[in-house]
């Protein structure tokens, strides 16, 4: 895949993030973090990882904007307070700058270095590997708790 | 020389601090977890990014999906508490619930 899709898709990915942080209307801002997620499970997809972007596509865009739009309406809050928007900006845009450059630098000085792993890594790589169906169920494990504590935390109030 | 893996680790990193730094800047619970959401896109993007310069990725994979269902509970319970908190203090500012408790 040629570097200019991944750096098209990488300056959607971050405009709609920028926008998102920076509106001042809660629904403008879960339309862009819907967009953000649609992206990224684009990057994913496109990138030989098709199972991890349609569940990211599935579980950020899908469920969790209907879990947000549904916490906006049972709060009733509509109007987001950023506080002073000149220094948000301004020290956003410092934090890019300092971020980009250094792991730019950073991150291209790896890539030059041998990919080979230390054998210690590599075997817990294969032993988490070779027990992926049990890492699974752990994963349906702990969102069924998740779930189960969601229920319970909104139904406290009608108990008590 | 700009590799497809220098551009997701870069923006990777970039998502990951702006959506701390919104999340400290923040005056609302509800942003707060939409800022929370942003730095697990950033650290979605940073194991995904790591896995691409091998022949196989599928360990990365496996990572990025722990990832996606964790940050998914974990937000998931975030809001709920947020709902509780707006009906106890009857609004989603930290600063004012903070004065409401005394």
């Amino acid at each position: 895949m040629a570097t200019e899709v991944a750096l098209l898709l990488c300056a959607a990915l971050l405009v709609t993030v920028i926008t998102a942080i920076f509106s001042k209307s809660i629904s403008v801002t879960i339309i862009m973090m819907f967009y953000a997620s649609l992206v990224l499970g684009i990057v994913f997809t496109i990138y030989q990882g098709v199972v991890i972007g349609l569940l990211h596509i599935t579980m950020f865009a899908g469920a969790m904007s209907v879990m947000l739009m549904t916490v906006v309406l049972m709060t009733g809050e509509s109007k987001l307070d950023i506080g002073n928007r000149k220094l948000a900006a301004l020290l956003a845009t410092i934090t890019i700058l300092i971020v980009a450059a250094s792991s730019y630098s950073l991150f291209s000085g790896a890539s030059s270095l041998p990919q080979s792993t230390p054998q210690s890594t590599e075997s817990i790589l294969v032993f988490v590997w070779m027990f992926r169906p049990w890492d699974l169920l752990i994963l349906i494990i702990i969102f069924a708790a998740a779930m189960i504590g969601v229920v319970n935390l909104l139904s406290k109030e009608e108990r008590a | 020389m700009i590799t497809d893996q220098t551009v997701f680790a870069t923006s990777a990193a970039i998502l990951f601090f702006l959506g701390l730094f919104s999340m400290f800047y923040s005056r609302n619970l509800l942003k707060t977890i939409i800022s929370f959401q942003i730095v697990v896109f950033g650290a979605n993007l940073a194991l995904f990014s790591s896995g691409l310069g091998h022949a196989s990725n599928l360990m990365a994979n496996t990572l990025v999906l722990f990832s996606i269902v964790v940050g998914a509970g974990v937000e998931a319970v975030g809001l709920a508490l947020i709902v509780l908190v707006h009906r106890a203090y009857g609004t989603l500012d930290p600063w004012k619930i903070k004065r409401l408790r005394h």
